[in-house]
């Protein structure tokens, strides 16, 4: 699953083309153009209902594309199926925390690094490299003494940072993280945030939606601001906050 | 547990400790309850006896070890798997069978007369071309809708029986159903066919635990929990579907076989709705996720019949009745105190 | 949680719809080729179809209710079916089947009336108990309740006792049922017309009037002993929704608190439906018996096909219930919250709504068509323990083709069932039927998951 981060020319991670969906008669996600940067932090902003959350499950392949495509290493995809984004280097988190919820917290784990392919899964047994990876990512989220309870059994903040622990195990390029600091207490907060930059110091792409202003300017370096499934403005974080249409639209002041 | 003010931990052999240890403990209580009333059933009846409740204990094992892969593991609630071991009785019987015995012709059945084993092959894999089918079809439901078609596939399965008289003799049934021979040892002993099917329980609950500690049974836990996003993960949810349904079918198939060839005669009337829906009930109160479990609950629905039997006030014809009503009250019970059963891992 | 289809195996939607269209001209075609070879056999199917689709309308109906206001399916229903016509057998068997497999005992009968003297106290306790406790002395309250829970006891006894003079002994409590209801009906009627003023007369008119129809009810059901059937049916009716009530207040109420799928839910009611079919089997034994023929055998010929008056009787008793189901959904209070409650119980309680009331009803209501539909069932055919599954299984496949949640849906789902199964077995033979009817839900849950009329 690993992904050689040097391997790529592209500058993007990940972009969209005029990407559309619709539910029913409303347009959630209106022919979309966003590129994404191939390394750091973009934060995807908006208010309710302006689409993100859809965009981020059009990108992960949960939902059909109804028209346009999204471009990963510089091959456009009509059509993304969910069992194909680890392939495309791209894993996300749920803003539903959606774990595993019956089954250990190693496991919640274990699984994402285990073999794929529907035969060899059946023959493989634990292997010592995936128990050690296994401690190493329960021992960054902090979750290695709950290793043995359900992940129902856990607290919301605990099973957000095994969601975000169960995407760090899929060594992959492009992140996709659902408003990852909502609810959380500030103990918690600070966790996600080193964890967030040490993966920007690997020169991963990190994507997330959030509403919390002062985490979008202290953590992102590029900034999406989507309004009613339309892309409104686009680029430097700081820059972007300064517009007045920004400032109007989105921040109320 | 609790260690002692002085700090030391009391080891695990002391009485005390054991004591507390049992008490409150459900799963160890169900075990003790069920081995023990097995126990002292065998040596209460005589060894005739046991051997015969064995073989009838194997046969439902083997059933609700498998059927616990797909309900247990996946989390797709069947109620059709009787169809399975219908196909593998019928398999066994239509190949095996001699039409000496044959008193109500039904018009020219053809007769193969092969040996049981290679029967046996071939019901198997009947069984699992047929669930391969029914898997693609069945792949795209899920929660109460599954529940309902499954019901339809035992129905579905339980007609064909019936009325493809060309093949199964339709309700007449096939006699002389062979019993299975290894060169020249055939195991025409009650006691020969018990070992064979205890060692056919024995694969089947090994091959089980295999598929359910390996990376495969873990994307089922994962699969049951919440498909969707398993498939996020990088799993084709509906390929793991297809091979644990077909793989469970298959050792259904196995059961219906030795069942075909235990009592010698095959007819629909073993393979109706309400065999599968009480296969459902052992699975559950046995325990859901565990083989274990699904062991027990055959063990416990093979001494339950035989223990009304002994009831004074329960008259022999009504045996049946007691035990589906006494099942149905227990699952009830269940769902209210206990959804994932006596020794389960997983709360429907 | 409402009904979820994953479209992941066969993702190409147009190639799925386009297969629906070539299914849907296949059998029109198939139907009217059928119909041009042989128009009165045509018809016959049709009638058959008919009167087969006006049962499994019934039990959808009961099902889709239920469900789309709770959100599981409540596999009680089959053992309501079957507890509806072993009710009409043991009400009747001595009278009209001359005793023939006759099963009265004196065990039974006690049995009944005691349970139904503890559900009447029970019932007193829990409406007017705490409202009367600080008012009257206890003793006194508590003799009293205990005093009327007797007498119910002992009228039913005496109900199950003489069901060879059924309408003799239960046309007191006609006539009082009929004069309530009259009396009822007339004060709201002239209260409407008259409004606050003459309420005194008002209210006298409306007792007297309900005194004459009363014992007007009373007479006639005394002097009439065909009357003696149609009470049969009520009674078993009754005692079928009383069930399905006191399931839903003494367990599904507690369980659904905890349960965390409604598959914990399905396997209960499952258990439910596995136990009281045994039991029925423990008293009635497990071979067919019959009911009485209704309206004779002698079928009727319209237009060349023939059908029976009991299978005509069938399809006008399901569009009655039917509409009133449709009235009583969109037309009544009850009705509003009923929906209320399918869309968001939580809401509806905030908003103030009984939701406990409301779905004991709800229950009521979907058991008692369910038992219906036994009833009318076992007078067509014959009626044996088994027959609460099956009729279960069609009217699930029925209100899952229909659309699941959708009382027009319903209706017309049975009906097509009926159909499908009455026209698949001209050419293929009659004991496909059930197969046929499985096959039919799983191509529609395959190309039209949400089925013919989708809630929304």
């Amino acid at each position: 699953m690993s992904e050689s981060t040097g391997a790529r020319r592209d500058e993007y991670a990940l972009e969209t083309r005029g990407v559309t969906k619709r539910f029913g008669g409303v347009t959630a996600v209106d022919e979309l153009s966003i590129s994404i940067p191939r390394t750091g932090m973009t934060a995807i902003i908006g208010p309710n209902g302006s689409g993100k959350s859809t965009l981020i499950n059009l990108l992960s392949g949960m939902l059909p594309l109804d028209g346009g495509a999204i471009v990963v290493d510089g091959v456009g995809l009509r059509m993304i199926r969910a069992h194909e984004i680890p392939g495309l280097g791209i894993t996300r988190t749920f803003q539903d925390v959606r774990l595993f919820d019956q089954i250990s917290v190693w496991d919640n784990i274990m699984v994402v690094l285990t073999e794929r392919r529907l035969l060899p899964a059946l023959l493989q047994r634990t292997l010592a490299r995936h128990r050690e990876r296994t401690r190493a990512i329960l021992e960054s989220v902090g979750m290695w003494e709950k290793r043995d309870s359900l992940a129902m059994d856990l607290s919301y903040g605990q099973r957000k940072l095994l969601e975000m622990g169960r995407a760090l195990a899929m060594d992959v390029h492009t992140y996709l993280f659902d408003e990852p600091f909502a609810g959380l207490f500030p103990q918690m907060l600070e966790r996600v945030k080193t964890l967030l930059r040490r993966m920007r110091e690997d020169g991963r792409a990190i994507i997330f939606v959030s509403h919390n202003m002062d985490l979008v300017r202290e953590l992102a370096d590029h900034l999406i601001v989507l309004d009613s499934g339309q892309l409104l403005v686009e680029g430097d974080v700081e820059e972007v906050l300064s517009r007045p249409e920004v400032i109007e639209a989105y921040l109320g002041v | 547990m609790k260690a002692e003010a002085g700090g030391r931990p009391r080891p695990a052999w002391d009485p005390r400790r054991l004591l507390s240890g049992v008490r409150g403990n459900l799963e160890l209580w169900a075990n003790l309850i069920i081995l023990t009333w097995a126990v002292a059933f065998a040596v209460w009846q005589g060894t005739g006896f046991a051997i015969g409740l064995g073989t009838v204990f194997a046969i439902w094992g083997i059933l609700s070890v498998s059927l616990n892969l797909v309900v247990g593991y996946t989390g797709l609630l069947s109620v059709g798997h009787i169809g399975f071991f219908g196909i593998g009785a019928y398999a066994v019987a239509v190949l095996t069978s001699t039409q000496d015995y044959e008193l109500l012709r039904t018009g020219a059945v053809p007769t193969y007369e092969w040996p049981f084993f290679a029967a046996l092959v071939v019901g198997v894999g009947l069984a699992g071309l047929a669930a391969l089918v029914v898997g693609v079809v069945f792949n795209r439901f899920r929660d109460d809708i599954f529940v309902l078609v499954s019901f339809g596939f035992a129905i579905i399965a339980f007609n064909s029986f019936l009325n493809l008289r060309g093949v199964t003799r339709g309700a007449f049934g096939i006699h002389e159903v062979a019993r299975p021979q290894i060169g020249p040892w055939v195991f025409d002993e009650e006691f020969d066919f018990l070992v064979l099917a205890l060692v056919c329980l024995l694969l089947v609950s090994l091959v089980s635990w295999l598929i359910v500690t390996s990376s495969f049974g873990r994307v089922l836990t994962t699969i049951r929990e919440d498909e969707r996003t398993a498939e996020v993960f990088g799993y084709r949810v509906t390929h793991y579907k297809l091979a644990v349904w077909v793989i469970s079918a298959m050792m259904a198939a196995l059961a219906g076989g030795l069942f075909g060839s235990w009592t010698r005669f095959v007819d629909p009337n073993s393979f109706i709705l309400l065999e599968s829906i009480l296969l459902v009930c052992i699975v559950i109160l046995g325990g859901l996720a565990s083989i274990w479990g699904s062991l027990l609950g055959a063990l416990a629905f093979v001494l339950l019949e035989e223990g009304l039997r002994f009831l004074p006030f329960v008259p022999d014809v009504h045996v049946g009745q007691a035990r589906q009503m006494t099942l149905g009250l227990m699952l009830v019970l269940l769902m209210l105190f206990r959804p994932q059963g006596l020794l389960g891992r997983y709360k429907l | 949680m409402r009904l979820r289809s994953s479209r992941t195996f066969w993702s190409g939607d147009r190639r799925g719809r386009l297969l629906a269209a070539a299914l849907v001209t296949a059998v029109i075609a198939y139907v009217g080729w059928k119909i041009g070879e042989s128009p009165s056999q045509a018809l016959q199917f049709g009638f058959n179809g008919l009167s087969v689709g006006a049962i499994y309308a019934l039990l959808a109906m009961g099902f889709t209710i239920v469900y789309s206001t709770v959100w599981f399916f409540d596999l009680y229903y089959g053992a309501s079916a079957a507890i509806g016509a072993y009710g009409v057998f043991y009400l009747r068997s001595k009278d009209a089947l001359s005793g023939l497999h006759s099963v009265h005992n004196a065990y039974v009968n006690v049995l009944f009336a005691s349970v139904v003297a503890g559900v009447v106290a029970w019932i007193l306790y829990e409406t007017l108990y705490r409202r009367l406790s600080h008012r009257y002395n206890r003793e006194v309250l508590l003799a009293a309740g205990g005093i009327v829970s007797a007498a119910a006891g002992c009228y039913t006894l005496a109900v199950l006792h003489y069901t060879e003079n059924l309408n003799v002994v239960l046309s007191p409590a006609v006539g009082c049922a009929a004069a309530l209801a009259t009396a009822w009906l007339v004060f709201k009627g002239l209260e409407r017309v008259v409004g606050g003023a003459g309420r005194r007369i008002v209210v006298g008119v409306a007792a007297v009037m309900g005194l004459a129809v009363g014992a007007f009810a009373a007479l006639y059901v005394v002097g009439e002993p065909g009357t003696r059937l149609y009470l049969s049916w009520v009674l078993s009716c009754l005692l079928a929704g009383v069930v399905g009530l006191a399931l839903y207040r003494g367990l599904y109420a507690h369980m659904r608190e905890r349960a965390r799928s409604p598959l914990v839910m399905l396997v209960a009611t499952l258990g439910i439906l596995l136990a009281i079919s045994a039991a029925i089997v423990l008293v009635f034994g497990s071979p067919a018996r019959p009911l009485p023929d209704v309206f004779g055998s002698q079928p009727r010929e319209i237009w060349g096909g023939t059908i029976k008056d009991f299978n005509l009787f069938t399809v006008g008793v399901a569009i009655v219930a039917f509409l009133g189901l449709l009235f009583l959904l969109k037309r009544t209070s009850l009705g509003r919250a009923i929906r209320a409650i399918g869309d968001d119980e939580e809401v509806s309680k905030v908003v103030g709504i009984n939701t406990t009331v409301v779905i004991s009803i709800v229950f009521f209501i979907g058991a008692v068509y369910a038992a219906l539909a036994g009833v009318l069932s076992g007078h067509d055919t014959a009626i044996q323990p088994r027959m609460g599954l099956l009729l279960l299984l069609k009217g699930w496949i029925a209100s899952v083709v229909g659309g699941i949640g959708n009382l027009y849906g319903a209706a017309i789902g049975g009906l097509a069932l009926g159909m499908v199964e009455q026209f698949g077995i001209w050419d293929l033979a009659g004991e496909w039927r059930d197969v046929i009817s499985f096959v039919l839900l799983i191509l529609f849950l395959s190309f039209w998951p949400r089925g013919l009329l989708p809630r929304r």
